[in-house]
């Protein structure tokens, strides 16, 4: 059995930011992750957004983590060597009561420091994004609103972490956790791992990894989303736009990504029995929606959509022979923290990717603190990102190279999608029908190792 | 810098026939590129027959290059990275380098891309086990892959068709659904719909696909299920031009074959790209 001194589960992009932070500290630690490769999960579907922080409830947890997330980015990606997108953004309204809550988000941001923060005119708006139909009422500009690629940050931050040490456990699923004297033993299906320290980061699953040890407390209930992406030739804004729609939660949001496209999404629908699957409704929504707001986006540009699970938390109660949600959603992030050195991370959604590092931050100074172990003076937080570049050009859309493929490959990536993860090949408008099998071609060369 | 008077970017049948009709007006600069390593385009990938009298693709193909003039420039394996307003294009390839070629005239003749799953409404899950038609043709025809059945190939046009008919011969069970009440395809490419055990299910199209990591079928939007573990798409064709995107039309640019119309027969190909040779190389004797 291998000891170690903390355990992350879950190699979403709050996993690997954790592991990256716990390597910050005196201690060992291993990153459990249940998929072929990392950030394969909510990781992969998100609106990508780094929120300013005016939407959440003053003095609150998030908002607190929130802003100051949000003003570290850039930092945290040019060490990580992440694009990263400070595009600002317009949140706009057409109405009364829509206008009422611009305003109130916009003193919510004021009172928890949002900076640069302005509500300005329709005209205004329309001057700043010419993109935008006319009516728009009001408009709330947050500079500070930016862009990541979650996956690309998801991936920086693993590869960080196993270059300060870390060592990964891919393909490996968690089949219990029981108390040891000091710590944890962690059942897998490749076999136990001792730890002192568990940081479940277990996305979707998150409840379900606690209750392999602890009685339910909370539990997640899930919502599904659909997303569209449009070719990088179409015309798009050049601000992240939020409508803020009369109708709570029928408002599109519109993001220009690091990667050139727009992504629009995300409808909110009801998780139905199939979690990953668009939904007819979903689609037509956003289509729907995006010609009502940014009528000059040209709709047959979509070139993929693709659907999210997001995952609400709930207090659970047992009555009646069974678990029950307790009232609403939680609002603030759920940390749960049953037993010394076990802490969830539970349902963590928006703005949880602004948050990633703050919590990932926040955990390993918790964990260091309960180890007693003191700061690594030999902590290197730099990772560089593939610049191998070479002239043979194997995905046409988006001229990615040979090189850069096999870095990729190299790295860590052991499917097309992996690939795709890394270094942005098969994201074109042709959406991987010329490359694909090239790329099948050289992992299957990489495995045999006939490169 | 190199140089040419001709640059044509694409050696299908449309680049093969441009390149050799500005050759024979008395071009003798004529520069053809291309991201395969061999002259011919889709076409190497159509084992069917139907080019020309009763040619196979690659037959056809060789036709085509019959005696080609040494003398015409050929760099194979290079990727068009960009063309710029002051006609220079930036090519780039494995063993070649990037270099920058300016030129007089440009003969885009880049074909098509198909139309992928993600740009219909689709509904459902993203597994593995789904191709765009054509992608399939070149996996099948010049890689030896053979995909699992049963198959449902959505879009009963010519492409749709030929690889209906190959997947049928192959021993598949095929199923073709189509948005339209009937065929979109050429009478001749019909055939294999009363030949070969293929089912047509007309007025009707996909509206979600099941399965979460490998795909397992289909569902029309008139409430069938198909099951399936391939699903071609077939539902049309956009022509290429990215490489152009931008420029805004200046007189030096010509285009031809199905990058600038989608043509059914070779032959209309090969002629609007003879033509664009031709054109190509009067503007330039014309400016003399």
């Amino acid at each position: 059995m291998r000891y170690f001194d903390a355990a992350v589960i879950g190699g979403g992009v709050l996993g690997c930011l954790a592991a990256r932070n716990l390597m910050r500290w005196n201690l060992s630690a291993v990153l459990i992750e249940a998929a072929e490769d990392v950030c394969t999960g909510i990781t992969r579907s998100n609106t990508a957004i780094v929120y300013a922080g005016y939407d959440n409830k003053v003095g609150s947890l998030k908002a607190r983590m929130t802003v100051r997330g949000n003003r570290h980015f850039d930092a945290l990606c040019e060490t990580l060597e992440v694009p990263f997108n400070r595009c600002g953004s317009l949140m706009v309204s057409f109405g009364p009561g829509a206008d009422r809550v611009l305003r109130k988000k916009y003193e919510n941001g004021l009172q928890s420091g949002v900076s640069g923060l302005r509500l300005i005119s329709g005209p205004e708006a329309l001057e700043m994004e010419p993109m935008l139909a006319s009516g728009v009422s009001l408009a709330l500009h947050a500079p500070s609103t930016g862009t990541v690629n979650p996956w690309q940050l998801g991936i920086a931050a693993f590869e960080n972490a196993l270059h300060n040490g870390c060592e990964p456990r891919l393909q490996t699923w968690v089949l219990g956790i029981r108390h040891t004297n000091d710590g944890y033993i962690i059942q897998t299906d490749k076999g136990e791992i001792c730890c002192k320290v568990v940081l479940n980061c277990a996305g979707l699953n998150a409840d379900k990894v606690q209750e392999l040890l602890f009685p339910p407390s909370v539990r997640l209930f899930c919502d599904g989303a659909d997303f569209l992406i449009l070719d990088k030739h179409a015309a798009k804004p050049q601000y992240i736009i939020f409508q803020e729609s009369e109708e709570k939660g029928k408002g599109v949001t519109a993001v220009p990504t690091v990667d050139g496209n727009l992504l629009l999404g995300p409808s909110q629908r009801p998780l139905d029995a199939k979690p990953w699957a668009t939904s007819h409704d979903g689609m037509d929504f956003l289509r729907e929606a995006t010609a009502q707001v940014l009528p000059g986006v040209d709709l047959a540009q979509v070139i993929r959509s693709f659907a999210s699970v997001r995952p609400n938390p709930h207090r659970v109660v047992w009555r009646d022979g069974a678990y029950i949600p307790d009232g609403k959603s939680i609002g603030s992030f759920c940390i749960e923290n049953p037993a010394p050195g076990f802490y969830s991370l539970i349902g963590i959604k928006t703005p949880g990717l602004t948050c990633a590092d703050e919590l990932g931050v926040h955990l390993a100074r918790e964990t260091a603190e309960y180890l007693g172990a003191g700061e690594r003076k030999s902590f290197d937080p730099y990772r560089k990102a593939i610049h191998r570049k070479d002239h043979e050009i194997i995905c046409q859309c988006e001229q990615i190279s040979k090189a850069e493929i096999l870095e990729a490959i190299a790295r860590g990536a052991a499917t097309v999608d992996g690939v795709k993860r890394r270094v942005g090949s098969g994201m074109g408008r042709c959406q991987g029908a010329r490359c694909s099998l090239e790329i099948e071609r050289l992992l299957e060369a990489a495995k045999r190792g006939i490169l | 810098m190199e140089y040419c008077d001709i640059l044509i970017i694409g050696a299908g049948a449309a680049g093969i026939a441009a390149a050799r009709a500005a050759h024979g007006a008395g071009c003798t600069s004529v520069l053809l590129v291309d991201r395969k390593e061999n002259m011919g385009g889709v076409l190497l990938q159509c084992a069917h027959h139907g080019f020309g009298p009763n040619l196979n693709g690659p037959e056809y193909t060789k036709k085509l290059l019959e005696n080609f003039p040494k003398s015409i420039g050929w760099i194979p394996n290079v990727t068009v990275l960009s063309v710029s307003g002051d006609k220079r294009a930036i090519l780039s390839g494995a063993g070649f380098g990037a270099k920058e070629v300016s030129f007089q005239q440009l003969i885009l003749a880049t074909g098509c891309r198909e139309i992928p799953i993600g740009a219909l409404p689709i509904a459902g899950t993203r597994p593995k086990g789904v191709y765009t038609a054509g992608q399939m043709q070149e996996m099948m025809n010049l890689y030896g892959f053979i995909p699992e059945g049963p198959v449902v190939i959505l879009g009963s046009g010519d492409l749709g068709l030929v690889m209906a008919k190959q997947l049928a011969q192959t021993g598949l069970a095929v199923t073709l659904v189509e948005q339209r009440p009937e065929c979109g395809g050429m009478v001749k490419n019909q055939r294999c719909l009363t030949e070969l055990p293929i089912q047509l299910q007309c007025s009707t199209t996909i509206s979600e696909v099941f399965g979460e990591k490998n795909l397992e079928g289909i569902m029309t939007v008139d409430g069938r299920y198909l099951p399936c573990k391939t699903l071609l798409i077939a539902v049309g064709l956009r022509p290429e031009r990215e490489v152009i995107f931008g420029l805004e039309n200046p007189d030096w640019l010509h285009l031809c074959g199905n990058c600038n119309a989608v043509h059914p027969m070779v032959e209309a190909v090969v002629n609007e790209g003879k033509r664009a040779g031709i054109a190509a190389w009067e503007k330039i004797r014309g400016s003399l």
